[in-house]
């Protein structure tokens, strides 16, 4: 069943209508999406770090930004505006080279992971068929930049802190790694698009996160980890190290840091909850919905309304996890660098290949729960 | 065996991580949907307690010279500048300064000044840009602070003790209500009613 809106056929349907030949209306639409993925994603750090500073205050009974804007909702843009004003400083005998292109390697990666997030069935920038691999690639690249800005600083605080970083993202990408596998394994697919319809059946019922509870556990915090939040913020802990490999940076090269890394949340918690609580299906499928209605599932209107609501349930599904990292980050202290790398590589590592392997034998079994 | 235990003792730990982070998380919460106990600094400021110990003030003509003051000061602090006049047999105060840079306001000079030239006020904003500056002289000394209840461009907040039983929220409290306790004049006038009452039934007694 192909449903949903195809906005790019139907622009380049409407542009043929003034003569335009389909590969040139193509080429036109293309950077539409891209630039339109650039804004949400920036707009998506925006709307995560008010929430940040508004929830953080909530939790501990204070009032939060509020005199920027209406309920302080401009302090991000502010905060944005001022280090894009602050002075660029590169320390004396640092590396210049690898120490701007530290911050852009860490951000880039993290932009390109959107290409693959799906917000309907047709609403993604590209329907990779390697999909989920490419995510996990991308986010290994992370480490280098990290690694560079660190050693690059002359400073030896941004030195452990760019290697703590780097050990950090090595040890948690493997179990985040294999629990992305245990999913793939069951939608039989890596494409983003098809483990969100193999889980769109049954409503909330067939979500992964039913057949999945201890890879989707596993997947949260090792995404935490990778994104350095809270329990394992150890790379800039301010009480041990400075601020770890950004300890030297300022300006926009500090900016481009702090965005990757709210960029980075939201995309964990967009990739939460697409592989495990269905992406931008309803929690009542649509077909149910329009039967019990009684309207058609394919008239223009009714498909307009159901593109908009799966886009509503991502972003809700995603900033329910953005909630709990934020509320997280409040609750549990930070770990010692040994904890860190014991949960990773004695607990998070053997239970995540259990899990794979259990769920490969699952799937044997019970070839129909289990996408055999 | 040993190691199936081991095994279940991790596990078992695991789990109980979980329990504890849950109930942490369970907290914190809760604490979301609490109101905030801000007070909005410049626009509303906390009345000072009663006997709060802020910038002391000093009244000049009240001041015999006597020296209590440096003498009780932890720290001889205040300096008094006077010189004896011979025709009238008696101290000439010339100049009095305390240096609030260095003052930790104990009080101890105010306890103990003969003439109570010397009393605490309720005034904390002592910043400035230099701290030379807060070597006050005896002008400054003798400015009054303004009272915060009083400052049209300020939302006096009652801090905790002036608040009624039970009630920790100042900012939306009815008008009118009281702190804990009775007022020393309610007391008062209690005792008088029942001491009065007390004449009455002994002036019965003896009549009849």
């Amino acid at each position: 069943m192909e449903s949903g809106i195809d906005l790019q056929g139907s622009v380049i349907e409407i542009l043929g209508g003034f003569g335009i030949p389909a590969g040139l209306a193509k080429v036109i639409w293309m950077p539409v999406p891209m630039l339109l993925m650039l804004v949400a994603a920036t707009v998506g750090v925006l709307v995560s770090v008010w929430l940040e500073r508004k929830i953080s205050a909530a939790a501990q009974q204070r009032v939060g930004p509020e005199f920027a804007g209406p309920l302080g909702t401009l302090q991000p843009v502010a905060d944005g505006l001022k280090l894009l004003f602050k002075e660029d400083i590169i320390p004396t005998r640092a590396d210049p080279w690898l120490f701007t292109l530290g911050p852009a390697i860490v951000v880039i990666p993290v932009f390109l992971s959107y290409l693959i997030v799906p917000f309907g069935q047709n609403l993604v920038i590209t329907d990779l068929s390697i999909g989920a691999f490419l995510w996990i690639a991308l986010s290994s690249i992370t480490p280098i930049g990290l690694l560079m800005s660190g050693y690059s600083s002359n400073n030896k605080y941004a030195l452990i802190g760019g290697l703590r970083a780097a050990a950090q993202s090595i040890s948690y990408e493997i179990p985040l790694a294999l629990s992305v596998l245990a999913i793939v394994l069951m939608s039989n697919s890596l494409s983003t698009i098809d483990i969100v319809n193999q889980q769109a059946d049954y409503g909330i019922l067939s979500w992964n996160l039913w057949r999945q509870p201890v890879g989707f556990v596993i997947f949260w915090v090792a995404a935490l980890a990778e994104t350095e939040r809270l329990p394992f913020d150890l790379p800039e802990a301010e009480e041990e190290l400075v601020a770890g490999y950004q300890t030297e940076y300022t300006g926009m090269k500090f900016a481009l840091f702090y965005l990757g890394s709210y960029v980075n949340l939201v995309l964990s918690a967009l990739f939460v909850s697409i592989f495990y609580l269905g992406g931008w299906t309803l929690p009542i499928p649509v077909e149910t919905l329009t039967q019990w209605l009684g309207v058609n599932e394919f008239s223009p209107a009714v498909q307009v309304i159901t593109g908009s609501l799966g886009i509503t349930m991502v972003l809700l599904k995603t900033y329910l996890f953005v909630f709990l990292a934020i509320l997280l980050r409040w609750t549990t202290p930070r770990v010692r660098i040994d904890q860190l790398l014991d949960l990773g590589w004695k607990f998070l590592l053997p239970v995540s290949l259990a899990n794979l392997l259990i769920t490969a034998a699952l799937k044997l079994a019970f070839p129909v729960a289990f996408g055999g | 065996m040993k190691f199936l235990k081991q095994v279940g003792d991790y596990a078992k730990d695991s789990f109980q991580a979980a329990k504890f982070i849950g109930q942490g998380l369970a907290v914190t919460f809760d604490h979301m949907g609490r109101r905030p106990v801000t007070v909005q600094y410049p626009y509303e400021k906390l009345i000072p307690s009663e006997r709060y110990r802020g910038r002391i003030h000093f009244e000049f003509d009240k001041c015999i010279s006597c020296e209590v003051c440096v003498r009780v000061c932890p720290i001889n602090l205040p300096v008094v500048d006077w010189e004896f006049n011979k025709e009238q047999k008696k101290k000439k105060l010339n100049h009095y300064s305390i240096d609030f840079g260095v003052c930790i306001f104990c009080g101890n000079c105010v306890e103990y000044c003969p003439t109570n030239c010397l009393s605490m006020t309720e005034e904390y904003e002592l910043s400035a840009y230099d701290r030379h500056e807060l070597n006050y002289d005896s002008v400054a000394l003798g400015r009054l602070p303004e009272k915060v209840t009083l400052d049209p461009m300020v939302q006096p907040i009652r801090e905790l003790a002036y608040l009624p039983k039970g009630v920790t929220e100042p900012h939306d409290l009815p008008k009118g209500s009281q702190r804990a306790g009775r007022h020393p004049e309610d007391i008062l006038e209690e005792l008088e009613q029942e001491k009065a009452k007390r004449q009455k039934a002994s002036a019965d007694s003896e009549n009849n």
